[in-house]
């Protein structure tokens, strides 16, 4: 598909789910993935920062617990958190250069042994202020070119809105309890990908397929169908297991 | 970033043995948010809350009144898992809380503002501000009050576990940002038929006996190398089966 077909594709399924009821980290996993596609990258991280001005992953293209602990480890060191604190992209960072690991020890390493390349890092802006970041890598030793960055910030722009869009938080009258209901939201999930995991006896990232397969196609927001789990009111016999389960 | 009287407040939390010793900490708390008083009521199962900090009978009063009626900015923070910023009670239209709305016009608080305490779905309770005089909290006021429910929910988890010498916890604060930690408390809640809360607990107080990182513990148990008993120990084989009720 060329580009531009691509985009139009993004930008109406962005408008449909902005004007309707909908689940951010499903939004934004499904903008991670369309990141994805669009910048030709390997994985994108949504990441935002907490109360103590630690970055949290909300959502990535990808929901295996060995790409969300990657991001999760640029919670104190990485482009992320750079391009968090100057409110600057951070592009085509080479993970190679031996400045790369030693400025991120941690981080660096762990990268290229999840076979990436390079990596980027855009802000998610709000009036001035910064909540977050996009944090995109790649497998592959192709530059992101300017009008790649652009679009990568417009993606970055878009999450932003999503996150203060959240229709669910009729009395949240604050822009700081948005971005904690959206943590909290998170968190949750992974809770739940436990809970089930233990219950069918498969890996969580399988429970995570089986859940969110089930929850789309039952148009339940993730969110909300996880919270019922974690309190015990909601019956996960009816969700279709993993072909792997017994 | 947080202030330095909060800096301050934090560094008393984690000095303190125990939650008894703690009103001067209140206090102290409730003058750097700038408010009257503040309390700090525990989930304790079920709906009943247990009132853990009070600083003066005004706090004191509305949290009672909230809690005795079931609806206020409190149930509704810790039901909606988001912070409720109220600036002037009189300002709110009835039919939000309408028993509430009645009641709450004898009391002495004029703004109040709650702060839901908890990691995902582990509700531990709420932290609430009370102020005589209407208006606003300043961001970085709101950024401290998120900051301290955020440190006394730690607190509440992790308080069967005492530290080093009554110190630092088992874990580090960032452990919670891994998705791993997360993930292993589901799993020990199912293994273990308990709840999220008594699964972290669980599972921080194995990593405190064994002295590894609660991370590495719950990747273990996520990859099924290590499962708890009943007490919190395990060892380190994987059980297909638990031969426990």
């Amino acid at each position: 598909m060329a580009r531009e077909q691509q985009l139009t594709k993004v930008f109406v399924e962005v408008a449909d789910s902005l004007i309707d009821d909908f689940d951010l980290i499903d939004f934004l996993q499904r903008l991670s993935e369309r990141c994805v596609e669009l910048l030709d990258v390997a994985a994108c991280g949504v990441l935002l920062a907490d109360e103590h001005d630690v970055l949290q992953v909300l959502a990535a293209s990808d929901e295996n617990t060995r790409l969300l602990e990657l991001f999760a480890l640029q919670h104190d060191q990485g482009p992320c958190v750079e391009c968090y604190r100057s409110g600057r992209p951070r592009t085509n960072i080479d993970l190679a250069d031996p400045n790369a690991s030693q400025a991120w020890p941690q981080f660096t390493p762990a990268a290229l042994q999840s076979g990436f390349l390079s990596t980027n890092a855009i802000p998610m802006r709000l009036r001035g202020r910064v909540i977050g970041a996009l944090g995109l890598f790649q497998t592959r030793d192709s530059a992101l070119s300017d009008a790649d960055t652009a679009l990568a910030q417009a993606l970055a722009d878009v999450a932003t809105i999503a996150i203060l869009q959240q229709r669910t938080l009729a009395h949240s009258e604050t822009e700081r309890g948005q971005l904690q209901y959206a943590l909290t939201s998170r968190i949750v999930l992974e809770q739940v990908k436990g809970i089930l995991a233990e219950r069918w006896q498969v890996t969580p990232d399988q429970a995570f397929a089986a859940f969110r397969a089930y929850a789309r196609s039952h148009h339940h927001q993730l969110s909300h169908l996880a919270r019922l789990i974690a309190d015990g009111e909601f019956d996960t016999d009816q969700i279709p297991r993993s072909p792997r389960h017994r | 970033m947080i202030s330095d009287g909060m800096a301050e407040v934090l560094r008393l939390l984690q000095r303190d043995e125990g939650f008894d010793a703690a009103a001067d900490v209140a206090v102290l708390a409730a003058v750097t948010l700038g408010v009257t008083g503040l309390t700090v009521s525990l989930a304790t199962g079920g709906d009943r809350a247990e009132l853990m900090w009070c600083t003066d009978d005004a706090a004191g009063s509305f949290e009672d009144l909230q809690f005795t009626l079931g609806e206020g900015p409190g149930p509704e923070a810790v039901r909606g898992d988001a912070m409720v910023l109220v600036p002037d009670l009189a300002l709110v239209r009835p039919e939000r809380w309408p028993a509430l709305s009645v009641e709450a016009a004898g009391l002495a608080a004029r703004a109040v503002f709650c702060f839901p305490m908890g990691i995902g779905a582990i509700r531990v309770g709420v932290l609430t501000l009370v102020r005589r005089t209407a208006g606003p909290l300043t961001d970085g006021q709101v950024g401290d009050a998120q900051v301290l429910a955020h440190a006394l929910a730690g607190r509440a988890l992790g308080s069967v576990v005492p530290g080093p010498n009554g110190a630092a916890p088992a874990d580090s604060a960032d452990a919670l940002l891994h998705a791993v930690v997360h993930q292993a408390t589901g799993m020990v809640s199912v293994q273990l038929d308990v709840s999220l809360p008594q699964a972290l607990l669980r599972l921080r107080a194995h990593a405190y006996s064994s002295g590894r990182p609660l991370t590495d513990v719950s990747r273990d148990v996520v990859a099924r190398r290590l499962r708890l008993d009943l007490n919190g120990n395990g060892d380190g084989n994987p059980l297909p089966v638990s031969d426990k009720d």
